[in-house]
């Protein structure tokens, strides 16, 4: 069974296999603020990153640097295999437990 | 834009104590490129820099937090048996408690200095656990006298060092703080180099 994974952590995903091969540390974060709508801290994203790689979900890669960024690089994340197992089947199980249900919810308070 | 706009140096190296040392770079380098390209055009150095602060202290260690709250539990704790069950003679507690709390932020810093290698930043998590335990104490402590201020508490809590000490003690701890974690730190890394333990860096290549 691949590992269930958290709405943050979908997010996070989701947004490293939208970057594509730009998926960076701050590419990632602007990415997510954009989806939620609303302000992520750095820290939080890159914890969950750390987590995901841990997981085997996400691996990545140091690029070059940029003046801009003072010359450091960046390091690069690329969904797994196994990660793109969890997106499925969290897809899958956020559709069954909306089946039958029409979306948005009205009438039942 | 402004390509030659620094944030603290400060604020750079607690960022490099509380990430491992192959995730410095691209972090920082992430923090840089945003502060360059977007916050520090659009607010000036001050408020720039205040940003950069905030993201930093966003990645403080959830090992940290943990030895944090721990801390900060011990403490209300003993405030809460010092205030509810007073006993004829402080003597035991006090005993007692000191050894946990010195254990506990001497752990903190081993455990910080384990992961990265370097006893200087088991001194800086030994200090921080203390000063986030200080907040969390102190609130804590709040709240139960908000709850419980009836005339017998009150008489408990004064036989106790009064509320001023309840204060003041979980914040003359972030010294002491960086001096245990500090101890902690240079017996781990010592322990780590003997047993020739790399320092860790958990990114899977891809």
């Amino acid at each position: 069974m691949a590992d269930t994974l958290g709405a943050f952590e979908q997010a996070v995903l989701l947004s490293v296999i939208r970057l594509g091969e730009d998926a960076y540390g701050r590419a990632i974060l602007k990415e997510v603020q954009t989806r939620l709508g609303r302000d992520v801290a750095a820290g939080a994203v890159h914890a969950t990153l750390e987590r995901l790689a841990d997981k085997g979900l996400v691996a990545s890669r140091l690029g070059t640097g940029t003046p801009m960024r003072g010359g450091r690089a960046r390091r690069f994340y690329r969904v797994q295999a196994k990660g793109v197992r969890a997106l499925n089947d969290a897809r899958a199980t956020a559709e069954s437990l909306w089946s039958g249900l029409r979306w948005p919810l009205k009438g039942y308070l | 834009m402004s390509m030659t706009a620094h944030p603290p140096r400060w604020a750079e190296a607690l960022l490099r104590s509380f990430l491992k040392p192959g995730d410095f770079e691209s972090v920082s380098g992430d923090l840089l490129e945003h502060y360059r390209d977007s916050i520090y055009p659009a607010r000036g150095q001050l408020c720039a820099d205040f940003w950069y602060a905030t993201q930093v202290f966003t990645f403080v260690s959830p090992g940290v937090r943990f030895f944090a709250l721990l801390f900060s539990a011990q403490f209300l704790t003993r405030t809460a048996l010092d205030w509810f069950l007073p006993p004829a003679d402080f003597h035991f507690r006090s005993i007692v408690s000191t050894v946990v709390g010195i254990g506990t932020l001497a752990a903190a810093g081993s455990w910080a200095a384990w992961r990265s290698g370097s006893f200087a930043i088991g001194a800086i998590a030994g200090s921080l656990t203390a000063g986030i335990a200080s907040i969390t104490s102190i609130a804590g402590a709040a709240i139960l006298f908000a709850f419980w201020h009836d005339p017998q508490t009150r008489t408990a809590i004064r036989c106790s060092g009064g509320f001023e000490e309840v204060v003041t003690l979980p914040l003359i701890t972030i010294l002491p703080g960086a001096l245990l974690g500090a101890f902690g730190g240079a017996a781990s890394a010592a322990l780590k180099r003997l047993l020739a333990v790399p320092n860790s860096n958990n990114h899977p290549q891809a």
